[in-house]
């Protein structure tokens, strides 16, 4: 298994006026192709900067970043449009669509960044809204959809290219119970294709979705434990019945 | 427990088996651990008790079977634990002492304690969680509701213990 | 009362708060006040004129001639002068100049020959139209030449020269004016009055001719019915002259009348995007007013004031300044700078007019928005930080249907959801572009008439002579340098409300850009696509600003000049040039933009 993101010494400051800011001060992170990781950390601890940081959205100013077997660290803008297009999914928490396009425009917009026919672009598009459940929604505009299918709609413009990585940045901040739900079931559909995926997130249900969950505090990554090999199956029934009884 | 079954005889008389599958259906597939000897000590204590009543029933096929039906005095538990709306502990006490003690005493670090704990609570809401996709999307059995509010009750300790930790890490600094 | 000092307060401290954008405003605003108070005065300065110059020379109400038969005896000549003269006596009559001979005559000054109406006056002020000396002095007993102002100012003499008359040299003793003639070359041949002395010498040239009287009438407006009732008397009384005198000043008005109307669409186009572009702001504190229970009727009124004092400092401004520039146009046209033009009091009806205009610019620009922005839910105006783009309309999807680019298509799909802005900015591009090619026709007309002389329809109607052809081509150099000048002012105008455009779009559609650019678009790509979405509207302008301006020019060009045909290489020349200029207006807030980094540009929202 090769690794798709290899980070070592990862630092940004901002400066500002008076005592710079150590958003990111010094990240080591390694995430193998097919893995799942979240980040957590309380507000300020700088997981949504070291997202940033991973793809290409701010620039370190230390440290060296691999994505697959590419040094990017030093790359241009352009240069980082170029790899990011093919690469990298981005999902926000603000979900941040083209409001002027309608959702299978929002969704084929990264194929027909890397060329692909406008024919295959929308093929592809429909298919991935059909996957996600939201295909009833691909000819209306961000305005008519609701936060949840609006999240479903970023996700698979997210992964219309098939990236070697989905940086997903508070997915579920913006949506109720309801369609926090939804997006859950289907982060859990999306480990079952081996996508990678790095998490940033608050809310544990969100980060236990992965099996890898990293904790960040002031900058530094200071736990990086697996979630899975917990309790069995019967085992978490049986404590369940237990609490109830 | 001892209620819930007062309540299903309740509705209708049964004998311990279709007692048993009324169980299973409503908790769903935490029913799978239900102890199938439990459901026969329990309506025993409960007979024992004076809330139901075992009557033979006759079958023509098969033995008799104890068909038990609820008495009065159950029919007032039943309506008495209806009405009822304490809630079960929420907050667990214990822990908050275990901390207090861990740092008073000094025999553990309270953060990592609560480290520990915060990572077993995951690893179970993970757990849980699983079981929960294992169900068909939009199912609307019970069951799912049920491990929904489990997974919801995790996540509000594990919120519960980050609050914690940010004040513990605060004060050993 | 609380509630007024706190909307009036609000209103001062948005202005003081964002001085330059009010400013603009004023300034767009001012100069279409301007411009319509100098067309309304205009009239009114030529007719207060002329009633000066009527008064200041015992101006004539009726005049009246009769031919003198060639041959004839003195005897016959005193006859027909009796029977014209008893016209002084005839009923309504109040005063009577003359009769006094005319003739026509060919003269020759400074080598031209120019055809010449001569009068033989007394030396003593006349009792009806006794000419209103200008420069030097009247006729006395000597020998000596009167030339009417408008000569003598196309010719360029002066008191002391020397003009020739049928072969004599005589001396012009001075210039002066007259309401009984249009000035010289609106009237040929020109009147010039001579001596009784000169008559004499000149005795042989003056055979034949006319006698003519002018009279004055106790009810002036009785002139056309009195000219009907006696058969001698010319039947163009004093009013037609009057309007006649104004026909140049009406040309003038209807030019700057015209371009006042460019200038205010501009200003509305400004307008427009200015406010819409402050609609950020406002609408927050829209928001925040009608949380503390501000009612929408109040917060309007908040804004309102605002703008209405614009719109009220403008009008002031557009009143003083239109009136005090009024004169000097004036006396751009021929009549008006013989007659003189002095600046009219401020009427009632002017000012109201120029107040309501100045207010509609106002509201049209900025009470659509203002009333979006009252009727939007408070929670939505404190939460947003721009008017969303508006739901999806039939026109939308039908684009949604198109298989453009994928620039093009967002950028049309951008302006479409904001057709307010894309209105603005189109308008004012139109505008501009109008602009230039009516200059450039203009330029075009004005250089055929020195190369050419007048549109044949002019030579036509003087058949001229050199000195009236050089006189009304200077007169038309005058008018269209002040043509030039107006149009290259709305240009820069126009450049100004291009600027501002481009900068709004920009800042449009900054968010779609950032989301662009973390899909992996470059910020080359993107700044390209931004561009194209601002040409589109440039290309359109093209499309209707070209036609526009010809009809500019054909609206402005009157009698004087001949209808032009640009060449279609002036129009591919203008468009390209328009959109190259508009490209690189656009390029610098949209690269600016660009650079800025995604996630701060993201963290807007």
């Amino acid at each position: 298994m090769s690794a798709v993101v290899q980070a070592e010494g990862l630092c940004r400051h901002f400066g500002g006026d008076g005592v710079p800011v150590r958003a990111v001060d010094g990240v080591d992170l390694v995430v193998e192709q097919g893995e799942a990781v979240s980040i957590m950390g309380p507000s300020g601890c700088g997981k949504s900067t070291l997202l940033h940081l991973l793809g290409g959205l701010e620039r370190p100013d230390a440290g060296t970043l691999r994505l697959g077997d590419q040094r990017v660290d030093g790359m241009s803008e352009a240069s980082w449009a170029r790899l990011r297009r093919r690469m990298i999914g981005f999902v926000f928490q603000a979900f941040h669509l083209v409001d002027e396009l309608t959702a299978v425009e929002n969704v084929e917009l990264p194929a027909l960044l890397v060329g692909t026919s406008r024919r295959a672009a929308r093929r592809r598009a429909i298919e991935l809204l059909e996957r996600l459940g939201v295909a009833d929604r691909a000819g209306h505009l961000p305005d008519r959809l609701s936060g949840g299918q609006l999240q479903r709609v970023a996700l698979a413009r997210a992964l219309i290219n098939e990236p070697l990585v989905v940086l997903a940045d508070e997915p579920t901040g913006n949506l109720d119970s309801h369609a926090t739900n939804e997006i859950l079931r289907l982060f859990a559909e999306l480990r079952d294709t081996q996508q990678t995926l790095v998490l940033v997130t608050h809310d544990p249900r969100v980060a236990a979705t992965a099996e890898r969950l990293m904790t960040m505090r002031d900058g530094t990554i200071v736990d990086d434990i697996r979630l899975d090999g917990g309790p069995s199956r019967q085992a978490v029934l049986r404590q369940l019945a237990g609490w109830e009884a | 427990m001892r209620e819930a079954m007062l309540a299903l005889l309740a509705k209708e008389p049964a004998h311990g088996y279709e007692l048993r599958q009324r169980l299973a259906l409503a908790l769903g597939v935490v029913g799978e651990v239900l102890n199938p000897g439990q459901v026969y000590v329990t309506l025993s204590r409960l007979e024992g008790a004076g809330l139901v009543r075992g009557v033979q029933v006759a079958q023509s096929a098969a033995p008799d079977k104890k068909v038990y039906e609820v008495t009065a005095a159950g029919r007032d538990v039943v309506a008495a634990w209806l009405l009822d709306s304490s809630w079960p502990k929420v907050a667990p006490v214990e822990f908050h002492l275990k901390l207090v003690a861990a740092a008073g005493t000094g025999l553990a670090d309270p953060v990592a304690l609560i480290d520990a704990q915060r990572r077993e609570l995951l690893r179970r809401l993970r757990e849980v969680q699983r079981l929960i996709e294992s169900h068909p999307a939009g199912d609307e059995d019970d069951g799912v509701l049920l491990l929904e509010g489990s997974a919801l009750r995790l996540q509000a300790d594990i919120r519960w213990l980050e609050a914690y930790e940010q004040r513990w890490t605060g004060r050993t600094r | 009362m609380g509630v007024g000092r706190l909307i009036i307060g609000l209103a001062w401290r948005n202005l003081r708060h964002r001085p330059w954008q009010a400013l603009l405003l004023l300034l767009a605003l001012s100069l279409s006040t301007t411009a319509i108070t100098v067309a309304l005065t205009l009239t009114e300065i030529g007719n207060r004129a002329w009633d000066r110059a009527s008064q200041a020379t015992n101006g004539f109400h009726v005049a009246a001639s009769t031919e003198i038969p060639p041959d004839s005896s003195p005897a016959q000549r005193k006859q027909v002068r009796a029977d014209l003269a008893s016209l002084g006596s005839a009923p309504g009559v109040v005063a009577a100049g003359g009769p006094w001979r005319t003739a026509q005559v060919v003269g020759e000054i400074d080598g031209a020959e120019i055809r010449l109406r001569v009068e033989v006056r007394d030396v003593d002020p006349a009792a009806v139209d006794q000419p209103l000396v200008t420069a030097g002095q009247w006729l006395d007993s000597r020998q000596g030449v009167v030339l009417e102002d408008g000569l003598a100012a196309a010719a360029g003499l002066q008191p002391g020269d020397t003009i020739t008359i049928a072969g004599q040299h005589l001396p012009a003793r001075g210039s002066a004016l007259t309401v009984s003639a249009k000035p010289y070359p609106m009237e040929q041949p020109a009147t010039v009055w001579i001596s009784p002395a000169t008559a004499t010498r000149l005795a042989a040239a003056l055979d034949g001719g006319a006698y003519k009287i002018y009279l004055r009438l106790s009810d002036p407006a009785q002139a056309e019915s009195f000219a009907a009732a006696h058969p001698e008397v010319d039947e163009h009384p004093w009013q037609d002259r009057k309007s006649e005198s104004a026909v140049d000043l009406q040309e003038l008005a209807a030019m700057l009348a015209t371009l006042a109307a460019f200038v205010v669409g501009l200003t509305i186009a400004t307008a427009a995007i200015l406010v819409a572009g402050r609609m950020a702001a406002q609408i927050r504190q829209v928001g925040t007013l009608k949380a503390v229970g501000v009612t929408p009727g109040q917060v309007t009124g908040v804004l309102l004031v605002e703008y209405l004092t614009v719109a009220l400092l403008a009008t002031t401004v557009g009143l003083a300044a239109g009136t005090l520039l009024a004169p000097p146009l004036a006396r751009l046209t021929r009549p008006l700078s013989v007659y003189g033009a002095q600046t009219p009091p401020i009427t009632l009806s002017r000012a109201a007019i120029v107040v309501a205009v100045a207010t509609s610019v106002v509201l049209l620009a900025t009470v659509r928005p203002a009333l979006r922005g009252v009727r939007r839910s408070t929670l939505h105006s404190l939460g947003s930080n721009t008017r969303p783009p508006r739901r999806a309309g039939r026109l939308i999807r039908a684009l949604a249907r198109l298989p453009l680019p994928l620039p093009i298509g967002l950028g049309l799909r951008a302006a479409t959801r904001r057709p307010g802005r894309f209105i603005a900015t189109t308008f004012g591009l139109t505008i501009g572009i109008a602009l230039v090619i009516a200059g450039l026709a203009l330029r075009t007309g004005v250089q055929t008439v020195h190369r050419q002389g007048l549109s044949r329809i002019a030579v036509a109607a003087h058949d001229p002579d050199p000195i009236s052809l050089a006189a009304t081509t200077a007169n038309l150099d005058r008018l269209s340098t002040l043509g030039f000048t107006i149009a290259a002012f709305l240009i820069g105008l126009a450049v100004i409300n291009a600027i501002i455009a481009a900068v709004f779009s920009a800042h449009d559609s900054a968010r779609n850009h950032a989301i662009l650019r973390t899909l992996g678009a470059t910020p080359g790509q993107t700044v390209t696509a931004f561009l194209i979405a601002q040409l589109a509207a440039c290309l359109l302008a093209c499309a209707i600003g070209i036609p526009l301006g010809m009809a500019l020019y054909s609206a402005i060009r009157a009698q004087t000049l001949d209808p032009i045909e640009l060449t279609p290489l002036t129009y591919i020349a203008t468009s390209l040039t328009t959109l190259l200029l508009y490209a690189m207006i656009a390029l610098s807030p949209a690269r600016l933009l660009a650079r800025r980094p995604i996630t701060q540009q993201l963290a807007y929202e």
